[in-house]
């Protein structure tokens, strides 16, 4: 009896062991509240997946911790993918990190839920003059501004001018582009072995939310709870032209359709299509992927009967309302969000900053870069979309919108289906 | 007299006391593995059930209400969980049904003569050490439609492409193909032993008496197998309807929601709208309607294993 | 079986052997070959078995990446303690399933049983909870307890069969000479049980090696990721999807459980038949 006892505490005393290494794990990890020597440590998870962006954001943590002895900030590095479920976990859970990088249409359903803080009075003044109202009001709830908004991706045409050339196709210029050029040029380019355009909708809804605002589809009206939805004519007249492209046309590889926007790169780089319409980000990505010799360039932004308006859905970096150090995380955040810092951050990845004073810093850095004078000319059309104040559109849009979408563009559905689906989800939902 | 009295108490006290030793010794050896079931499985199994009678949700500090079957009644109308639940059924029962097939086939080459039987053993192996996201991984690869081997080799015979998981008709059964391949070593070894059991003088006696091999194979290796076809198809069925990783990584479900199985579906409800009381109601009616489809079929196979016996 | 089989029944069966070892091979050799290709040769739509240049670098790039050493290390970690703790815990109780009669031993089998039905979607989300009430949440030490216990329905199967399979005349007789249940236990038992025992802990470090969807939900920190969702984590939706390393840390995920499958591969037949048999 004795020895089995002794058995009994061995193991206990291994699991004791365990349980202390584990908890010494949890509070490294959770640690919000700095060493020994009084500095707050505060914990910065980034998503940023671009290399470059990832020095960027580096760099400048590096000059804030080397001036700001007393609150450090400590980069947590994770990515895109599956964000929005992890944050759930993270906040339930309590480990939350104290700066949240995330997008404007996705926090809507945290903040809702009470998870994140006020920004409001904590804003730096000439930041706050300097970022326009219209996106300012991207990130407000309720009255309360829960993120500071800092750079925004557009969709843009790209092209492969090799072959657009040899289709006889003249390479677009101008101030814009109507998608009936993009559905003469697709049908132009499309030949044997090649389609016109590879569009990577696997998951559609963004880009169909966005660019329906081009012809004034705006999908939902009122605010949190009380918003309602209507699908009309304006709301399908981008998921009704990729349809009659595909299906009537046959310009649009239907493939493309099911895969990510970095799958049908491939194909764009193998010339299996002529055109791809991808965020605005990929600029990088294909200046640093394309075969050596690939001759591409961007197309002026794409003009509805509206004009070239897409929904403005910035990325957004909050602060948590549990955490110990909002005043702290704010203050960071104004200098993080300075005119510089913040011009790197867009140049990297390619995307448009919020601010006037990055604008001015980014349109410098890039001058020289045909491609860049296309992304901020995009830029000029981003409004703010009435989604982003639908408490519920994450849900909306994850169970109801992406696959009504990819029913229709698969040719699975008609376009009366696909609004009936879009709008009945939205009652069971909002229910 | 008295000895006698004074004896048979003690006899009793003695066979108490040892009794109790054994017992004491049991809760000794039992306890340590007790403990964590208790808490980590039992605790958590007994508040899901419960959890799917409140409108608990993820919500800051949100207050949790008991609302009866409120949650069941939603159930009953929510058209979308009845789709996933099909679709689990379908996706589980060919998953445990062709693994069956194609285990017994395999299982039967391994219980020959031929020859290269020990490298395909070696390779059976692969698919069970495999990692679920890493198999994932691999069949995106090959199920890739632009640069995957599968649509290279159907070029190669002319035959256009297909985009296998992104096409509502093929997703469900390319996942399948992908669920048998990752079912099939474990179901081969267990059915191989079992026909290692089967003494060989049955079979000889059998084929002296002029039976072929089909003939065998139907009237001596399948009965003497039966516990353990049930056994597994029964343990595969619950296994696969209950799987996440795998389609998780290889569709999220799609394209459309052709592949929402169950446990994916109630994922999102619980982590994505983060209604934990309806997704928890919604694992309660799984578990019941996963315990009664197997003892339908449990009850079934043992009747008519007892009537053929008969 | 020595019975005259006709010729194309043969051919058959030989045609049919090559194609399942062809289909259960082809997955691990299309992986293999795109961990040595090139970026360039896998983003150019070329369908080819053999690498046009062997490339070594993705399996530099896939640990420098994402910090997938890190999420090595953390899953051998998670691994081992799984495996070290299931071990010692199951140890007792199989041996108290296997030999103690009574209603203790039928609930512990139903119980075994019932654990294979209940979806592990259910239990997860106060799972989640209870292991944030005890501060567990989002630590390695969580996931292990966790793992143990989801293991052990297996391993107390697994070992308890191997337990019945031991005479319980040799523990009569070792009672007989007057040792106690524990010296019964060390010196009669625990030798016989060997076997069964190195079965069991690999199977265990197997088993945790390779889960995904506890790990996913329960853990949190990008640092505190196993190889599974680290793996994942390189799918990413928009982001540029590196398939080299990507491959390349799929290998470096499978060897370990390959490793240990293939010596485990009679031990592991043995034990669940033991189990189911004699269980």
């Amino acid at each position: 009896m004795k020895r089995i006892r002794g058995i009994g505490a061995v193991a206990f005393a291994g699991a004791a062991v365990l349980v202390l290494s584990g908890c010494q794990q949890g509070s490294a990890t959770n640690s919000g509240d700095g060493g020994d020597d009084g500095a707050v440590t505060l914990q910065f998870q980034s998503l940023s997946d671009q290399p470059a962006t990832q020095a960027a954001v580096k760099a400048i943590v590096d000059d804030w911790n080397a001036e700001n002895s007393d609150v450090q900030v400590k980069i947590v590095q994770a990515g895109w993918d599956g964000t929005f479920d992890k944050l759930v976990t993270q906040f339930t859970g309590g480990t939350a990190p104290d700066i949240i990088h995330y997008e404007a249409s996705s926090i809507v359903s945290f903040a809702a839920d009470g998870y994140l803080a006020d920004l409001t009075d904590y804003i730096d003044g000439d930041l706050k003059a300097d970022i326009s109202e219209g996106i300012w009001d991207s990130v407000t709830q309720n009255d309360e501004i829960i993120a500071y908004p800092s750079t925004l991706q557009s969709y843009m045409a790209f092209a492969n001018a090799d072959l657009l050339e040899a289709a006889g196709v003249e390479v677009p210029t101008g101030d814009s582009m109507t998608w009936d050029e993009l559905q003469e040029i697709a049908k132009a380019t499309t030949t044997g072995d090649a389609h016109g355009l590879g569009w990577g909708l696997g998951s559609p809804t963004a880009a169909m939310m966005s660019l329906a605002l081009g012809f004034d589809g705006t999908f939902f009206s009122g605010e949190g709870e009380d918003a309602s939805i209507e699908v009309g004519d304006a709301e399908l007249a981008v998921p009704e032209l990729v349809h009659e492209m595909t299906y009537t046309d046959k310009s649009v590889d239907p493939t493309s359709l099911t895969q990510s926007g970095s799958e049908v790169l491939a194909s764009f780089y193998g010339g299996k299509v002529a055109m791809t319409v991808q965020g605005s980000f990929q600029a990088t990505n294909i200046a640093n992927d394309a075969p050596e010799g690939f001759n591409w360039v961007a197309l002026p932004p794409l003009e509805g009967s509206e004009g070239a308006i897409q929904a403005a859905n910035p990325q957004t970096y909050s602060v948590n309302i549990d955490s110990e150090y909002v005043e702290e995380s704010a203050e960071f955040l104004n200098f993080f969000m300075a005119g510089d810092n913040l011009a790197q951050i867009a140049y990297a990845d390619a995307l448009i900053p919020s601010s006037d004073a990055a604008r001015a810093e980014v349109e410098k850095l890039a001058a020289d870069n045909p491609a860049w004078t296309q992304v901020l000319a995009s830029g000029d059309g981003l409004v703010g979309p009435p989604f982003l104040k639908v408490e519920k559109y994450t849900e909306w849009k994850d169970t109801i919108a992406t696959p009504a979408f990819q029913q229709y563009l698969a040719n699975e559905i008609t376009s009366e289906q696909l609004a009936a689906q879009l709008s009945d989800g939205w009652a069971d939902i909002a229910g | 007299m008295s000895s006698v009295a004074t004896k048979v108490p003690r006899q009793t006290k003695r066979v108490g006391h040892r009794a109790r030793a054994q017992r004491r010794e049991a809760v000794a050896l039992v306890i340590p593995a007790l403990l964590p079931i208790i808490i980590f499985s039992v605790i958590p199994l007994a508040s899901g059930v419960a959890l799917g009678f409140t409108d608990a949700t993820l919500k800051r500090n949100a207050e949790i209400n008991f609302i009866g079957f409120g949650n069941f009644i939603e159930l009953l109308g929510d058209h979308r969980f009845w789709g996933s639940f099909g679709i689990g059924i379908v996706w589980a029962g060919s998953v445990a049904l062709l693994t069956l097939v194609c285990a017994m086939a395999l299982a039967l080459l391994l219980n020959s003569d031929l020859r290269l039987k020990g490298l395909t053993r070696v390779l059976a192996l692969i698919p069970w050490a495999m990692p679920p996201v890493v198999i994932a991984i691999v069949w995106r690869m090959i199920y890739n439609p632009n640069s995957g081997p599968l649509n290279g080799a159907l070029e190669v015979f002319g035959i256009p492409g297909v985009n296998w998981l992104g096409d509502f008709s093929t997703a469900l059964p390319a996942v399948i193909v992908v669920g048998v391949w990752s079912g099939i070593p474990q179901t081969t070894v267990l059915l191989l032993a079992g026909m290692q059991s089967i003494s060989a003088e049955q079979h000889e006696a059998a084929a002296v008496d002029g039976a072929g091999a089909i003939r065998r194979f139907w009237h001596i290796t399948l009965p003497s197998l039966r516990p353990i076809i049930i056994a597994v198809t029964a343990l595969d069925f619950i296994w696969q309807f209950n799987s996440f990783g795998l389609i998780y990584v290889l569709t999220e479900g799609g394209p459309g929601g052709r592949t929402m199985i169950p446990p994916l579906f109630t994922y999102l409800e619980a982590f994505r709208n983060r209604e934990i009381g309806y997704a928890s109601a919604m694992g309660d009616v799984l578990v019941i309607a996963i315990m009664l489809i197997l003892s339908l079929y449990l009850v079934n196979q043992f009747r008519q294993s007892k009537g053929s016996r008969a | 079986m020595t019975m005259k089989r006709p010729w194309y029944a043969t051919v058959l069966m030989y045609a049919a052997l090559a194609m399942f070892l062809f289909f259960l091979g082809f997955p691990l050799l299309w992986l293999l070959s795109a961990s040595f290709k090139s970026s360039g040769e896998l983003n150019s739509l070329a369908v080819n078995l053999l690498p046009a240049e062997w490339d070594f670098s993705n399996f530099g790039a896939a640990l420098e990446r994402q910090n997938l050493l890190l999420a090595a290390g953390n899953s051998l970690f998670v691994s081992i303690a799984t495996m070290v703790i299931t071990v010692l815990l199951s140890m007792p109780m199989a041996y108290a399933l296997a030999r103690l009669k009574g209603r203790l031993r039928a609930a512990g089998t139903v119980w075994i049983l019932t654990s294979q039905v209940f979806p592990s979607i259910l239990i997860i989300i106060p799972l989640f909870l209870v292991l944030r009430a005890i501060s567990l949440n989002d630590t390695l030490l969580g996931l292990i307890l966790v793992y143990v216990t989801f293991t052990l329905p297996f391993t107390l199967w697994m070992l308890q069969g191997y337990v019945a399979a031991i005479p319980t005349e040799l523990e009569e007789a070792g009672e007989m000479d007057g040792a106690s249940r524990i010296t019964i236990l060390r010196t009669i038992v625990l030798p016989l049980l060997a076997p069964g025992l190195v079965a069991t802990a690999m199977f265990t470090f197997v088993s945790a090696w390779n889960e995904f969807f506890l790990a996913l939900v329960l853990l949190q920190s990008p640092e505190l990721y196993t190889l599974p969702i680290a793996l994942r984590s390189f799918l990413g939706a928009e982001g540029q999807t590196q398939l080299g390393p990507l491959a390349a840390g799929a290998i470096l995920a499978t060897i370990p459980s390959l490793i240990i499958f293939s010596i485990l591969q009679k031990k592991l037949t043995g034990g669940m038949l033991a189990g189911a048999v004699k269980g």
